[in-house]
């Protein structure tokens, strides 16, 4: 019985020590809307945090990610913009506004690779010059203001699925969670079921040793940043369709709760140790948390210094947690 | 030489999980004197020379410091009581300067401030003292080896040492410089400190050494004046009589040519290397640590670049070959350091043993779990890997069947080739022979061989013909009915060379006559 307690990852215990608390706090939080809520608002930051686990398991690390979120955002509302004032129809500004996104997204992935994996720059130094090259760029791109976005066809993307799916229960599946259900599929099959994923894990465990054994490294680890950063430019073309515009400063900070989210969820920075179904729990612990100490109404100055609190004592014990689980063996 | 004994060890047994370092060594150093420890590749003279200085505690036995004996093995404790090593890796800061080296930790200091007048006048005059010629603002990065050797000596002086243990000083030194260091160790001795001076070349023990002892096999062998001892005795005091045959293995005729290398040079590391490995064949590859056998694995196997030469396979010519290229061809590599370039530790056999074939396995890019998981159970079967289940966590497993999952990743390539560099460092002796008997299993089945090892016994036992390297070039091939100890040994320290320059000398002293 012990051993099978065990087994269950860190994150779980800690959101529902969360959710008892907050239940205790708040008679409002226990409801099938709020978890809900909880759910669809993390939706986005599930892509971001996918992406970053990939990263973090090849030994690396994005923290260009917010910026690409917000760039990609941006680049794919300003050619909507641009096609819709020239008289295109909303599919085809979707359609070139969407793809435009994309490919932002992969070139600032692109950049970032080869600067890791060409360049030999350390991933920490690399993707923080990215962040700042994508910020500014935001920044220029949308005159430091949002892009506002009137496009029915594109704002699909971030409604729920009850006006357009006759199906129960359909208002609770929006757009944003069903494509961060299907980035986690492909993800998960990148991850287990391809030579790319296993260098992934691999390079992560023990580059050097991949490397004598014939894998071209410099490749894959350049594959992996590209990767990332098409998935931050999924999060970023799908929070755009929610909010119905492109904030330019939309994804500060957005990285490290992508890299704290995989990390909560028991992807180690080192080792290749880990995994993206930890990552959902991480990306669940940090949305119910922020939720909780919303809904419970703690002054939102301080909401800050709580979620940073809680984080710090989740990771310590997911620390504890593993060493627990490794004495078992 | 003075007469008083400055350090003492008696009875010194040390022993590490299945290995027994040392077996009751006796040393003894007097003042002014520099005594030569002396033997092969894992004798036991670090594990000494680590306990003389204070990093290992002895399981049995003392250490007399000038009669007092040693109770806390402690590096600082043996520093502040005069005892100082020189690593072959110094202990030096790079970006700081020469004063701020030697000084170190002791800064001199005014108003709780560091005194740099003070610092660098003092560094000045200690490295005058010794002759030496480094300007004490210079960062050591800037500096040669031979000039950083000066600095870790003149940081030693700078706490009154009064013993000097010396691990190797020379391996990296060009000859001019291994001169201008034993002038130093001359003077240091006339100062009257005492120095342990460990090496692996025999041409150094005349210019330097007063006393010689050997050590074998963690014993002692006994000790000699540097005068009056023949290097044919040194060999034989290090070799001993008990030829121990590890493994009997059928030796079959060879097969056809498979790799060829031809007068492959990499910088000082590597020179006009010329050797040949046939089908059915093991070949040995014999000579100290650092005399260029992994540098030339490594460039066989397309890890490391080389300057010039050429590399034959199966009778084709390779050129700008990369890791992935040779793999393609058939030649796998398994590496000395098992932990960092054999295997990812933290991964599960399965990943470990797929990862170099994933290509070929999966053409269609899906990677399917159960055709993956039957793949790897028939080689781990095949090798009798002893692992409850294939996603055990390499970690876990044995160091013998660590070795054998790196093995089963490359059998799952199809390899051909097996360059194995050191295939039984740190494995148990059971386990040992098991790797022995697969190395004989897959030269039956028509793979070749390349086995780097510093066991003589290994390499004797094992293969058909022995290539003995030293500094960087291939000294001698010898073949199975030739080959003993004493002669790897001899090539590998350059003991012919010796000779042959003693014989050169004789013949011109009575020429002259």
């Amino acid at each position: 019985m012990r051993s099978y307690l065990i087994r269950i990852p860190s994150a779980i215990w800690v959101i529902l020590v969360m959710m008892t608390i907050f239940t205790q706090a708040s008679s409002r939080y226990l409801t099938i809307e709020n978890i809900i809520n909880i759910i669809q608002q993390n939706s986005i930051l599930l892509i971001l945090a996918l992406g970053a686990t990939l990263v973090l398991l090849s030994e690396g690390i994005d923290l260009s990610a917010g910026a690409v979120l917000t760039l990609s955002g941006v680049t794919c509302a300003r050619i909507m913009q641009r096609l819709m004032d020239s008289g295109s129809s909303n599919v085809t500004a979707m359609v070139a506004g969407v793809s435009v996104g994309l490919l932002t997204g992969a070139l600032m992935g692109a950049i970032t690779g080869s600067l890791v994996s060409l360049g030999k720059l350390p991933p920490f130094i690399a993707s923080l010059g990215m962040m700042g090259v994508g910020g500014s760029l935001s920044l220029v791109l949308a005159d430091s203001t949002a892009i506002y976005i009137h496009n029915p066809v594109y704002s699909f993307f971030g409604e729920t699925l009850d006006k357009t799916v006759q199906l129960p229960a359909m208002q609770y599946l929006s757009m944003p969670t069903f494509i961060a259900i299907v980035v986690f599929v492909i993800a998960w099959v990148v991850l287990y079921h391809t030579p790319f994923g296993r260098y992934i894990v691999s390079i992560g465990g023990n580059e050097q040793g991949t490397r004598l054994s014939g894998v071209n490294v410099t490749f894959w680890k350049w594959m992996v940043y590209l990767v990332a950063g098409i998935f931050s430019a999924i999060s970023g073309i799908t929070l755009a369709a929610r909010l119905e515009a492109a904030d330019s400063i939309v994804g500060i900070g957005w990285e490290f709760d992508a890299i704290a989210a995989a990390i909560l969820g028991g992807t180690s920075f080192a080792k290749g140790k880990g995994g993206i179904a930890g990552t959902v729990l991480g990306v669940l612990l940090i949305g119910v948390a922020r939720n909780g100490l919303n809904v419970s109404g703690v002054p939102s100055l301080w909401q800050p210094a709580l979620m940073g609190s809680i984080v710090i004592l989740a990771i310590v014990f997911e620390v504890i947690h593993s060493r627990w689980r490794e004495g078992l063996r | 030489m003075g007469e008083r004994t400055i350090m003492e060890a008696r009875g010194i047994s040390k022993s590490f999980p299945g290995v027994r370092a040392l077996d009751k060594v006796d040393f003894e150093l007097k003042a002014g004197e520099t005594h030569i420890l002396l033997g092969e590749n894992g004798a036991g003279k670090s594990t000494l020379m680590k306990i003389l200085s204070g990093a290992y505690a002895p399981d049995e036995g003392e250490v007399y410091l000038d009669g007092e004996m040693v109770k806390v093995f402690d590096p600082r404790v043996a520093q502040r009581m005069g005892v100082s090593i020189i690593y072959q890796e110094f202990n030096l800061i790079p970006y700081m300067n020469v004063a701020q080296n030697i000084f170190l930790a002791r800064f001199p200091k005014r108003w709780g401030f560091i005194d740099h007048k003070k610092m660098h006048g003092d560094a000045t005059e200690l490295l005058s003292s010794l002759n030496m010629k480094v300007d004490t603002h210079a960062l050591i990065a800037d500096l040669t080896t031979a000039e950083q050797q000066m600095v870790e000596v003149a940081k030693a002086l700078s706490i009154q040492s009064k013993i000097l243990i010396m691990d190797e000083p020379t391996s990296a030194l060009s000859e001019r410089e291994t001169e201008q260091l034993f002038s130093i160790i001359h003077q240091l001795n006339r100062q009257g400190i005492g120095i342990v001076y460990i090496s692996h070349r025999l041409q150094e023990l005349d210019q330097v050494g007063d006393r010689v002892t050997v050590l074998r096999d963690g014993k002692f062998v006994g000790r000699r004046s540097i005068r009056g001892v023949t290097v044919d005795e040194l060999v034989g005091m290090m070799v001993g009589h008990s030829v121990r045959e590890v493994f009997q293995r059928e030796h079959q005729p060879a097969g056809p040519e498979c790799l060829k290398v031809e007068k492959l040079c990499k910088g000082k590391r590597l020179q006009d290397i010329n050797i040949t490995l046939r089908k059915g064949e093991i070949v040995g590859l014999a000579g100290l640590v650092g005399s260029g056998r992994t540098d030339l694995a490594r460039a066989i196997f397309g890890v490391d670049k080389y300057d010039s030469g050429k590399v034959y396979l199966f009778g084709n010519e390779v050129r700008d070959f990369s890791v992935a290229d040779m793999v393609e061809w058939g030649v796998s590599l398994i590496p000395e350091d098992r932990k960092n370039q054999g295997l990812a530790l933290k991964l599960p056999v399965a990943e470990n043993v797929v990862i170099a074939s994933l290509k070929h396995l999966f053409p269609a890019v899906y990677v399917g779990k159960k055709k993956e998981m039957t793949y790897v159970s028939k080689y781990v079967d095949q090798l009798r890997i002893a692992t409850p289940s294939v996603s055990r966590i390499a970690q876990y497993l044995s160091g013998g069947n660590q070795q054998k999952v790196v093995v089963a990743k490359w059998l799952c390539t199809k390899a051909k080739i097996f360059i194995f560099d050191e295939p039984t460092r740190g494995i148990d002796v059971g386990a040992k022979s098991e790797i022995y008997a697969l190395m004989a299993t897959l030269v039956k089945e028509g793979a070749a061989i390349l086995m780097i090892s510093s066991e003589l016994s290994e390499i004797i036992g094992m293969s058909d013909r022995i290539y003995v390297m030293r500094e960087g070039r291939i000294v001698s091939e010898l073949s199975r009915a030739e080959t003993t100890q004493e002669r790897i040994i001899e090539c590998a320290m350059g003991a012919d060379e010796v000779k042959r320059q003693k014989e050169h000398a004789g013949t011109a002293q009575t020429q002259s006559n």
